[in-house]
């Protein structure tokens, strides 16, 4: 019987003239979720309200089967990549990386560790003692992916993560999220717009439309 | 081939220009002046004098203070006026502004009048008999703190407004708390305007008088800053000391100026 990591249960935010309501959604552990949907329609809002950056005014969130509604962005273990990937500038990439492990107070050697291992990872080792000022918008979302890894995150939201970079890029990072996913059994919600990203990646596609999800399928992985 | 001149001549631009140079050779030439009016012989004159140093060290230690404690409270007042809107935010907004505009007087006679209140002199004389503010050096302190807090505010809310604020949402989806995400994210980020509104905030109280005057008085060796020695040398005749001052003054404020324009704060001076 398959778990479900992520449940979202009829949530519902408004905020100005935008309306989410009753959305529901369950994703199964190790699973790999696209959402698309126009611009505006709420799959930022609904990213943030998984991170605890938001609050729903209704409805439950579910991680593992425990409600998180109140619980803060910190202790939720979530690992977030945004768009414009959000590098810290004051701080080298190895700096980014490690971050998440100095905030939880880990040891020296287990923070190196696990530097070491997201950025063989993700083929970044290169890169560690360079500042992120200056790298290409590829190697920011590498580093941005790394920087969300590092902690070990039970669930793994990516918004939008290969949209500001050019087209080879993408198919390559694109590839290299569904080997990553792969390797680590990790659970992902991807918001994607292109055709080609959600081929590449996908377990299962919804979209996201007026506020609710509508038209989820599954797509065909062997 | 490309010209590397513009098609437009430098006429318009040469026009423009003449205002600038006009102030900058009024600066320069008052600035000068009294470099030029110092001899050896007036430097001497003023370091002999023992209240000199007393009002050059009290000088120091109460802008130093001051500054301290105005960055103390304008990096969590700038933070809040900055990230948050609030019922009656534009008028703390605007009253952190009032010590800027206010004339340096008024605002003496204000903290003067304060002190004239049953809180205010329970404040001043309720621990120590003599006064603690009223004619005494931590009154000197009080009045450069309340001008230069108000140009700290000013300046680090400024730094924190150009700041995304996404960086610290980012921090926290990272397992760091509020805390923790203001001193590893909100302050390294905020550090050239904090730094910025520090030096803005010294130079600006390091020259204050008229309030200081009403509130702390000139005693010599006691309440004596740099700008009342100016002020005392010129009373009694002694100019030629009283230029060694101001000489000295100009020295350190240009000092300031260039630690401010190193760490490139040069869109902060208001």
């Amino acid at each position: 019987m398959s778990v479900n990591e992520i449940e979202l249960e009829q949530i519902c935010f408004r905020i100005g003239t935008f309306e989410m309501s009753d959305l529901t959604l369950s994703i199964r552990k190790g699973e790999y979720f696209v959402l698309t949907g126009h611009n505006g329609s709420g799959k930022t809002l609904l990213i943030k309200m998984i991170t605890g950056l938001y609050r729903p005014e209704n409805g439950t969130i579910r991680l593992m089967g425990a409600i998180i509604n109140d619980l803060s962005p910190w202790k939720r273990n979530i690992g977030y990549v945004p768009q414009e990937g959000l590098l810290f500038p004051d701080r080298s990439v190895r700096g980014n990386i490690r971050f998440g492990q100095e905030v939880r107070r880990v040891g020296e050697k287990q923070i190196t560790e696990s530097v070491d291992r997201v950025a063989r990872l993700l083929n970044i080792v290169h890169l560690l003692d360079r500042p992120v000022v200056g790298l290409s918008g590829g190697e920011r979302q590498r580093v941005a992916l790394a920087r969300a890894l590092a902690f070990e995150p039970r669930v793994l939201l990516l918004d939008e993560p290969v949209s500001a970079i050019d087209e080879n890029s993408r198919d390559e990072l694109c590839s290299e999220l569904r080997r990553i996913q792969c390797t680590l059994g990790i659970t992902v919600l991807h918001v994607a717009h292109a055709q080609r990203e959600i081929d590449l990646v996908a377990d299962r596609v919804g979209q996201i439309k007026a506020g609710g999800l509508q038209n989820i399928i599954a797509l065909d992985r062997k | 081939m490309q010209h590397k001149k513009p098609l437009y001549g430098k006429s318009f631009d040469v026009f423009l220009a003449v205002p600038l140079v006009i102030y900058l050779l009024l600066i320069a030439g008052l600035t000068l002046a009294v470099f030029l009016a110092i001899t050896p012989k007036s430097i001497l004159q003023a370091f002999e004098d023992r209240a000199i140093w007393d009002s050059i060290s009290l000088s120091l230690i109460t802008t130093t203070i001051s500054t301290f404690f105005s960055v103390c409270v304008a990096i969590p007042a700038g933070y809040i006026l900055s990230r948050h809107r609030f019922p009656g935010h534009s008028i703390a907004d605007t009253l952190v502004d009032l010590p800027i505009v206010l004339p340096p007087l008024v605002m003496g006679l204000c903290v003067l009048l304060f002190f004239n209140t049953s809180v205010g002199l329970w404040l001043d004389r309720g621990i120590v008999e003599e006064g603690l503010f009223i004619y005494q050096p931590l009154g000197i302190v009080l009045v450069q703190f309340i001008v230069g807090c108000a140009f700290a505010v000013r300046v680090i809310k400024s730094g924190f407004d150009s700041m995304d604020p996404n960086f610290e949402d980012m921090a926290m989806t990272l397992g760091a708390n509020r805390w923790q995400t203001f001193y590893k994210v909100t302050l390294p980020n905020a550090a050239p305007s904090i730094m910025a509104g520090a030096v803005i905030s010294w130079a600006r109280i390091f020259g204050l008088f008229g309030p200081i005057l009403l509130v702390a008085g000139t005693m010599r060796g006691r309440t004596e800053i740099m700008p009342t020695t100016i002020f005392l040398e010129v009373s009694i005749g002694r100019i030629e000391v009283a230029l060694v001052i101001g000489a000295l003054m100009i020295l350190m404020s240009m000092a300031m100026l260039i630690v401010l324009k190193r760490l490139g704060g040069k869109g902060y001076l208001l």
